[in-house]
């Protein structure tokens, strides 16, 4: 990795940002639960502990009623004597303390029999230290006046109980700080990987930016999310990459093969001007310099008619056409032409191919590829001169072939041939553009087809293979 | 360019064109061919115009200051407005001449044009709002084209054509006396737009021309030079 992350910048990242959302809500899912436990917990102690208090004391009234005061006085004491949170004090009629282990109790505990909560001190134990502090008590106390006219009290000390919800609190938090720490870690280390990964894609779009077009994303094998990102974005910059490089070879061709008519049609005009040759001279200068800028506006169309191609033109100027009409509609217009120039042109054309197209385009291509024909044909000895153009299906395929008997293109050349302004040596001297072919290879691509160039033995077989309608 | 003498009906044609040298080369021109025009510099002073007064065809560049030509069509066409129009416009793909002329244009040409291309399609143009759409036969001289029984014949002798011969004598008839271009002729009857490269077109013309003025003192198919064909007596 070519750089060192940062916390701050480990922070801006989704994944980091989502791990501590989540965490969010989980600790206050968390916390709500606890509450709830927390409060579920407090009301079934209360109660048990209520519950407990009740029974000792409906047991206490029916020891008093049964066998009187004494009694009462013997079972109580013995209860006060017991370890544990029992709260337990009796006093006589008039309020005076009998026994108990508590002695600090309100008035009004007695004054009024009820539940009462309350803070009292709580009795020192016997060997405790004279100077201690006197421990603080919370009672949860039921006081009664019973049959033989003394005042029951009957309690709990609530701090006893507030100790074990303490315990699940402290246990509960320990498992939120674990389950919170975890997964921050488990959040960090996920967002420097995927940072990690994101970061190379990063470094081959700063390199690409910075102008090496021929970078591209490493692709791992894990085959995963990243690496179908990395695929779609290498064929991306192949397309692009491939586009700029069609660019490129347009300037330059443009630069040698637009200036030097230009060149060539300043030239003409300026030496008419010169030269005062009288009308005539002049008027065929003119008319010369009309001609040239024709043809340079017809290079200029194609040029733009392929750019246009190249890129794609919107889905709009596409429609299912009869490509059966369209052969059969060239073939036709270009028979007569054929057979002035001495050539035979035949229509083998299947009926009824449909395909998703631009018509315009489609047949422009092939009267690019008929007129090719026609123009750059030789006759060979002895042989009547012909012109095939056929439209057949191969499987899920249309094949538009144009196809002659001529001499044909050698091998080594017919690639080459599908560039842009290639004209191979002998044509030199022949009219064109020299766009003919790459406007073919270019509506070609556009339809998702392709375009070769085949040996017919003899001559050339141009060969149009498009995707048929589904 | 002698085509020009041989037409009689001015025109009164409206020019909305931006580039002033561009628009004042084509109003002397259409002033030779005996056409009076009118011309307008922006979008809104165009259609102000266009449909304020009476014109036989409108000329309108695409890109226009203030108002583009595409709404200015469709505005005029939408208050019933049919004078025919020509779109002019540097986007000559196939893609821009179909919302061109669903915009309401009648024809589209593509800068940089001949100045013949423009005077044949709009003296065509001025020609569709008169009956000569809806006919159902044309004559010219002794020739004789029946569009229902698609039959042609000449001093009443009858001429075997091919459908698309047919088409084309059709489309020159209906135009009788007007020049056609090349690239019109490809267009109407084979339904192409591009420049063909070779004289694929002269090749058919002159097949028809076999067929309908062989063995006839005073040809009626004539080739104007220049600009393209033109069938008259």
């Amino acid at each position: 990795m070519a750089r060192v992350l940062k916390l701050s910048e480990l922070w801006r990242t989704t994944t980091v940002r989502l791990t501590a959302l989540f965490l969010l809500i989980f600790v206050v899912f968390a916390v709500l639960l606890l509450g709830l436990i927390w409060w579920q917990t407090t009301v079934s102690l209360q109660k048990s502990q209520t519950d407990a208090i009740d029974r000792e004391s409906v047991a206490l009234q029916r020891i008093d009623a049964e066998g009187g005061f004494r009694a009462t006085i013997i079972a109580v004491g013995r209860l006060a004597q017991q370890p544990g949170p029992g709260i337990y004090y009796l006093a006589d009629p008039s309020g005076q303390m009998i026994l108990g282990n508590v002695t600090d109790l309100p008035a009004d505990v007695l004054a009024d029999p009820g539940t009462f909560s309350f803070n009292y001190e709580r009795p020192r134990p016997v060997d405790a230290d004279e100077n201690a502090p006197v421990p603080e008590g919370n009672a949860l106390v039921r006081s009664v006046q019973l049959e033989s006219g003394l005042f029951l009290v009957v309690g709990r000390d609530v701090v006893e109980r507030r100790g074990y919800t303490a315990i699940i609190l402290q246990w509960f938090a320990i498992g939120v700080g674990g389950i919170v720490l975890f997964s921050l870690v488990a959040g960090v280390l996920t967002a420097v990987r995927v940072l990690r990964r994101v970061e190379t894609i990063n470094a081959t779009s700063r390199k690409i930016m910075s102008g090496t077009l021929s970078e591209r994303v490493p692709v791992t094998r894990r085959n995963d999310e990243f690496d179908g990102l990395a695929t779609s974005l290498n064929q991306m910059l192949d397309r692009i990459e491939q586009l700029m490089q069609g660019m490129k070879e347009v300037t330059d061709n443009v630069a040698h093969d637009l200036k030097t008519p230009l060149t060539r049609l300043r030239n003409r005009a300026e030496s008419a001007l010169r030269d005062g040759q009288g009308d005539g001279a002049q008027r065929e200068a003119l008319e010369t310099t009309i001609e040239e800028s024709d043809k340079l506006i017809k290079t200029f169309n194609a040029l733009l008619m392929i750019a246009r191609a190249e890129a794609g033109t919107p889905s709009g100027a596409f429609s299912e056409l009869d490509l059966s009409a369209v052969v059969a509609d060239v073939a036709e217009l270009y028979g007569p032409l054929a057979e002035d120039e001495g050539l035979e042109l035949v229509a083998e054309v299947t009926d009824g191919v449909r395909l998703n197209g631009n018509r315009e385009l489609l047949g422009q291509a092939l009267v690019n590829l008929v007129e090719n024909a026609l123009k750059y044909y030789e006759p060979v000895e002895g042989k009547p001169g012909k012109i095939r153009v056929s439209l057949r299906r191969a499987g899920p395929r249309v094949l538009v072939e144009v196809a002659d008997n001529g001499p044909g293109i050698p091998a080594e050349d017919r690639a080459r041939v599908l560039e842009r302004f290639v004209r191979l040596e002998k044509s030199r001297t022949m009219p064109g553009s020299g766009l003919g072919l790459s406007l073919v290879a270019a509506v070609a691509r556009l339809h998702g087809g392709e375009f070769r160039i085949e040996d017919n033995a003899p001559g050339v077989r141009a060969v149009i293979e498009l995707p048929g309608l589904a | 360019m002698t085509h020009i003498a041989e037409r009689g009906s001015d025109m009164k044609i409206l020019l909305i064109e931006d580039d002033r040298e561009a628009a004042s080369y084509l109003i002397q021109a259409l002033d030779e061919a005996g056409h009076v025009t009118h011309h307008a510099t922006d979008g809104e002073t165009g259609y102000a115009m266009g449909s304020s007064m009476d014109y036989d065809v409108l000329i309108v560049d695409r890109m226009l200051p203030r108002r583009d030509g595409l709404s200015i069509i469709e505005s005029l066409r939408a208050e019933d407005n049919h004078t025919p129009v020509l779109i002019l416009s540097a986007l000559g793909e196939v893609d821009d001449r179909v919302t061109g002329l669903r915009a309401g244009g009648d024809d589209y040409l593509t800068k940089p044009y001949a100045f013949t291309e423009l005077l044949a399609r709009i003296e065509v143009l001025a020609r569709r709002s008169s009956p000569a759409e809806a006919a159902t036969s044309f004559a010219v001289g002794g020739l004789n084209l029946d569009r229902l029984s698609r039959k042609v014949e000449r001093d009443g002798e009858a001429i075997l054509l091919q459908p698309r011969e047919f088409r084309l004598l059709e489309y020159l008839m209906k135009n009788a006396g007007k020049v056609v271009t090349r690239t019109m002729l490809l267009e109407n009857v084979w339904d192409y737009h591009f420049d063909p490269q070779t004289n694929v077109i002269d090749v058919h013309m002159s097949r028809l021309r076999g067929k309908i003025d062989k063995g006839h003192a005073n040809p009626l198919l004539h080739t104007i030079r220049g600009a393209g064909y033109m069938i008259r007596e």
